[in-house]
């Protein structure tokens, strides 16, 4: 496995993260070394693993209604809430 | 003596010869809280008044009743805080009871209070918490350890009775080692998940911090089963544990794995391991060295699969339907990245990112797939073992409590401190850590035995019979 | 046929379907549109912290039956995967769907000639009975619903969590009438296997389409554009006709379509560029680590089986065959599976089982019935069918009986006894209203004798005027014939 390229600003976008420079440093070098850590993996021969069969009786959910929340306790925690609708800015296609 | 001191089964005798009232208890335990808490700092929330109206209306009939229990904080429990010790679930209320809550209702207990953790369970220490350090009780300059630093501190310090925590890679058993008290992991799919607030979804178990084994089994018995919410739990009948030990291990096969007996290993948590795999040994048990190949690779392949697992599981967290929202947010993707980025701190956005690059396009083969593969060469060296032996005995941390302040710094040197803890959670088994010994300084020292999956009767039966052929459970910290 | 002699188009379909389940896909908060808002969510589908997903049996069965109607291969081990980005309908940021292990994969939808757009049924391309691939089946939750404001937009979370059914055909559609019938004609399996009620307007069926043009005879596809905001099959047929065209102008003049997403304006009749991403989506799948793997060869293949319908070319075929329908009649029923129903029960009764098919398909079904719960017994009309094959009425006159049907529900026998409308065919009284339909028309007879033999038809016509409709016309016809030639 050759030494990955980890861009962590680009990651951190996928993430929805935005970080400081300093943030971005100190993670580049900590994160460098923790993959450093995982090149171990690569001299592990993986050819013979054995396949996980899935259990006979997959416990699979009847299609019978179970109650909801009330409205109250489903927006109780919203940070932005009106007409029993949730509120963010206006999203844009 | 204060009630505090007690385990759960002297006090579920007492109260049903009726020489305590459950209020009782809960007055002992909130005065011993102020004495201590603010030293420990292991909760994050107290239940004062709903724990003493819950004593009034104890059943005494059922298997818990009118015991305290307190809760780790990534645990639903309806109408109460659930902070995750996260700035993210600032002011969030459970609108709902996990499971597990929901059964620890069922059998009669009520709840105490709410206990510190590393943020979302991200941590070997309990210094990642938005919300202040926990210290441990036998010297309050040192961590009690993570990511259930609180449940332990408190057990251990005698501010709670018994506590839940979650196990993903050694967050029930570590602190449960340093701070000198018993922690269950049991086999994934034992417990329902449902309400735990995920971190890796294939590794995270709820489990009991006790004082002793057999309240340990008490809490096990009350908490397993299948659920119909959460399709990883296992359909076999439920059982109850530890029903009539014998206190004997004649004729158990131990199993000592040479991967976790390292040269160069901390002296005194060698020592009092090995003195309780002689032990084994002096009553009737084969010990014997097994091995467990692929253990170098484990810390690779836990930090690919639960970070991958946990950047998706902490992608809700967004300030949409709930926690902190960033404020006046320009467009949906400033009210993401602001929200989330003043929310999280700085272990669970290194996690959220590596667990985002190992998933990534062109990164998914080399790191996420290959540690999957190499998980079950894991599993298959616990099962290929577990021919040979019983029960596996190890050390549960490579030493005892650290400094606060020491190690955070050092990410990768905390991850590697999680070596004999790791391997369980990937492959599924169950294990409990109980104290085996002290330091010259006063630390406790923690064992671990590991059993086949669903061998926690085992497990438990071993560990009792060591228990109580010692005083280690019996020592109590300093005041 | 493609527009432009020189140039064809290659289109594939995305077309996501809820079923039509009680509860969502992966809890049991009610699956039913059109609900004040935010009132069946749950943890669950809210993604709240520390829920979890329970698979919904009838959806995975469901999807199973839709891929052995469509001749699917069915996965004996089928996997959920997560599938990640963020969006504010995304309860989650992640949604729960099939990647690498789907339910079922191959298959194909063949294109109902009835079904392509009404003015080019009678072409080759219609009549061609092509049948489109398709790649894959798979299950998946669809994601809340969001209504725009002016400066916010707030989102409904009831729609979050309904079983979604994924079905992607492969690129061999080649025309816009092609991919309405294939709509169309998807439509109907779903509804003969109660799957789904498909209706694109309701957002019961929603349709992604990858379109592309390339010189005729080429081997290599042209650049993909895809088109969203699709809300009827024919807003589907009217974009790929826009879009088509437009790239095929684009083509002819040297310029480059982007790979791009654009958006159809119905109102404006046009696609638009939507904004467009430089990079793909990396959706980072992997298998979700809270839902076991679901064997399919443990009885949820079996069960889909059992509940097997007849497909609508075999039943449009047996039609055809036992009950004398046109093609075209036979594609109508075929489409509305209680008619259907209703109407074998109403010709089992007679052999004139056509008549029984154009009053159903006609009088009855212009009078929007829902035929469970009519007062119009099946039984009524075979016995309407054998009284005018009978002689007892004409067809005519088994038009008000069939009108006073619908307002009093009784035996059609009794409704012409009350209405007074048996048929004449007494000879002698015939006799008599020809020689005054006779006398009283002698340009149309000087006509029929001159060899105008269109001619009778004036005097049948005061025949059955004089007659208030009650003459027997085959009679009447005759005895005309004889006086006239007298």
């Amino acid at each position: 496995m050759a030494a990955p390229k980890l861009n962590v600003s680009d990651v951190a976008a996928l993430a929805r993260l935005t970080l400081t420079p300093e943030e971005t440093e100190k993670f580049s070098a900590q994160l460098g070394q923790i993959l450093g850590h995982m090149e171990t993996l690569g001299q592990i021969a993986t050819a013979n693993v054995p396949e996980v069969t899935p259990p006979a009786q997959p416990a699979l959910r009847k299609d019978v209604p179970t109650p909801s929340l009330s409205v109250e306790a489903a927006l109780s925690n919203a940070p932005a809430q009106a007409n029993d609708l949730i509120f963010v800015p206006k999203i844009v296609e | 003596m204060s009630l505090a001191h007690e385990t759960l089964a002297s006090l579920r005798r007492r109260l049903a010869a009726k020489e305590i009232h459950p209020r009782d208890i809960v007055k002992d335990l909130f005065t011993q809280i102020d004495a201590r808490e603010k030293t420990l700092h292991a909760y994050t929330h107290l239940n004062r008044e709903s724990a003493l109206a819950a004593a009034e209306k104890a059943d005494l009939s059922l298997p818990l009743g009118g015991i305290p229990i307190a809760i780790k904080d990534n645990l639903n429990v309806l109408g109460d805080p659930c902070t995750c010790s996260s700035k993210i679930l600032e002011g969030y209320k459970a609108p709902y009871d996990a499971t597990a809550i929901a059964r620890l209702r069922q059998a009669g207990a009520f709840f105490l209070g709410r206990t510190n953790m590393d943020e979302f369970a991200m941590g070997s220490s309990t210094e990642n918490s938005a919300l202040g350090v926990t210290r441990n009780p036998w010297d309050p300059t040192r961590i009690p350890g993570g990511s259930s630093g609180g449940s332990a501190a408190a057990v251990a310090g005698r501010i709670a009775l018994a506590a839940l925590g979650s196990d993903t890679g050694g967050s029930i058993r570590q602190p449960a080692a340093l701070c000198g008290c018993v922690g269950l992991k049991p086999t994934y799919g034992r417990i329902s998940r449902y309400g735990l607030v995920a971190f890796a979804s294939s590794l995270d178990q709820i489990g009991p911090l006790t004082r002793t084994v057999e309240d340990s089994a008490l809490l096990l018995s009350a908490l397993a089963g299948h659920d119909p919410r959460d399709n990883t739990t296992d359909l076999r009948k439920p059982e109850t544990f530890l029903t009539k030990p014998d206190g004997s291990v004649k004729g158990l096969r131990i199993g000592l794995p040479k991967e976790y007996f390292l040269p160069g290993m901390d002296a005194e948590t060698e020592g009092s391991v090995r003195a309780a795999a002689e032990w084994f040994k002096k009553n009737g048990a084969t010990v014997g060295e097994v091995s467990l190949p692929h253990t170098p690779a484990a810390i690779a392949v836990y930090y690919i699969l639960a970070t991958a697992e946990a950047s998706a599981n902490l992608a809700r967290f967004d300030g949409v339907r709930y926690g902190r929202r960033a404020t006046d947010a320009r467009d949906v993707l400033d009210l993401y990245q602001r929200s989330r980025s003043e929310g999280f701190g700085a272990e669970v956005k290194r996690r959220i990112i590596l667990g985002t690059f190992v998933l990534s396009q062109g990164y998914a083969d080399a790191y996420y797939r290959r540690a999957q593969k190499v998980r079950g060469l894991l599993r298959e060296d616990f099962e290929k073992a577990f021919t040979q032996c019983d029960l596996l005995l190890t050390p549960t941390s490579p030493e005892p409590a650290f400094r606060l302040g020491e190690r955070n710094q050092d990410p990768l040197k905390m991850y590697l401190a999680d070596v004999f803890t790791i391997s369980t959670n990937l492959a599924g088994n169950g294990a409990i850590s109980l104290p085996c010994g002290f330091t010259q300084s006063s630390l406790p020292i923690g064992l671990q035995l590991i059993g086949p999956r669903f061998g926690e009767e085992t497990i438990l039966r071993a560990a009792h019979a060591f228990e109580q052929s010692h005083d280690f459970w019996e020592r109590m910290p300093p005041s | 046929m493609s527009s432009s002699g020189t140039w064809e188009a290659v289109i594939g379909l995305e077309v996501h379907v809820q079923l039509r389940t009680q509860t969502k896909m992966f809890c049991g908060c009610i699956n039913h549109y059109g609900d004040a808002p935010t009132t069946h969510v749950c943890p669950v589908c809210l993604g709240l912290p520390g829920s979890l997903p329970v698979p919904n049996e009838e959806a995975i069965r469901k999807t199973i039956l839709t891929g052995l109607m469509l001749g699917c291969k069915i996965a004996p081990v089928a996997r959920f995967d997560r599938k990640n980005y963020f969006y504010p309908d995304m309860p989650k940021n992640y949604q729960i769907s099939q990647f690498d292990d789907p339910l079922c994969a191959g298959g194909g939808v063949g294109l109902d000639p009835f079904l392509f757009p009404k003015e080019i049924q009678d072409t080759d391309e219609a009549k061609a009975g092509r049948t489109i691939r398709l790649t894959r089946i798979h299950l998946e939750e669809d994601v809340a619903k969001s209504f725009h404001f002016e400066d916010r937009s707030g989102i409904d979370f009831n729609r979050a969590g309904t079983p979604l059914m994924e079905i992607v055909s492969e690129a061999d559609l080649r025309t816009p009438g092609e991919a309405f019938a294939f709509l169309g004609s998807l439509r109907q399996v779903l509804l003969s296997g109660n799957v789904s009620d498909a209706d694109m307007e309701k957002g019961q069926m929603r349709c992604d389409v990858n379109v592309s043009v390339r010189p005729v005879g080429q081997k290599e596809f042209g650049t993909k554009v895809e088109l969203k905001n699709l809300n009827s099959i024919s807003g589907v047929r009217r974009a790929l006709t826009y879009e088509i065209a437009r790239q095929i102008a684009a083509c002819g003049k040297g310029e480059a379509i982007a790979h791009e997403t654009r958006r159809w304006d119905d109102e404006a009749g046009a696609t638009f560029t939507m904004r467009t991403k430089e990079k793909a989506h990396d959706y980072r799948y992997f298998p979700d680590p809270d839902l076991l793997p679901v064997r399919t060869d443990q009885g949820l293949m079996e069960a889909a089986r059992t509940e097997l319908p007849e497909l609508p070319a075999a039943l449009q075929a047996r039609l055809a065959k036992d009950f004398g329908v046109t093609a075209y009649q036979a594609s109508v029923l075929a489409s509305d599976r209680v008619l259907c129903a209703y109407f074998e029960k109403a010709a089992a009764g007679t052999s004139h089982k056509a008549m029984v098919a154009n009053w159903i398909l006609n009088d009855f079904l212009a009078t929007q019935p829902d035929p469970t719960t009519t007062p119009v017994q099946p039984g009524f009309f075979a016995e309407l069918a054998d009284l005018v094959a009978g002689g007892t009425i004409n067809s005519a006159q088994a038009k008000k009986v069939f009108a006073e049907l619908i307002a009093n529900p009784t035996s059609p026998k009794a409704l012409v006894k009350k209405l007074g409308l048996e048929q004449i065919s007494d000879s002698s009284a015939l006799g008599t209203y020809c020689d005054e339909a006779i006398a009283a028309n002698p340009r149309s007879v000087e006509d029929y004798r001159a060899g105008k033999t269109n001619a009778i038809n004036a005097l049948k016509g005061f025949v059955m005027k004089k007659s208030q409709g009650k003459a027997n016309p085959v009679q009447i016809d005759e005895i005309l014939k004889v006086k006239l030639s007298a």
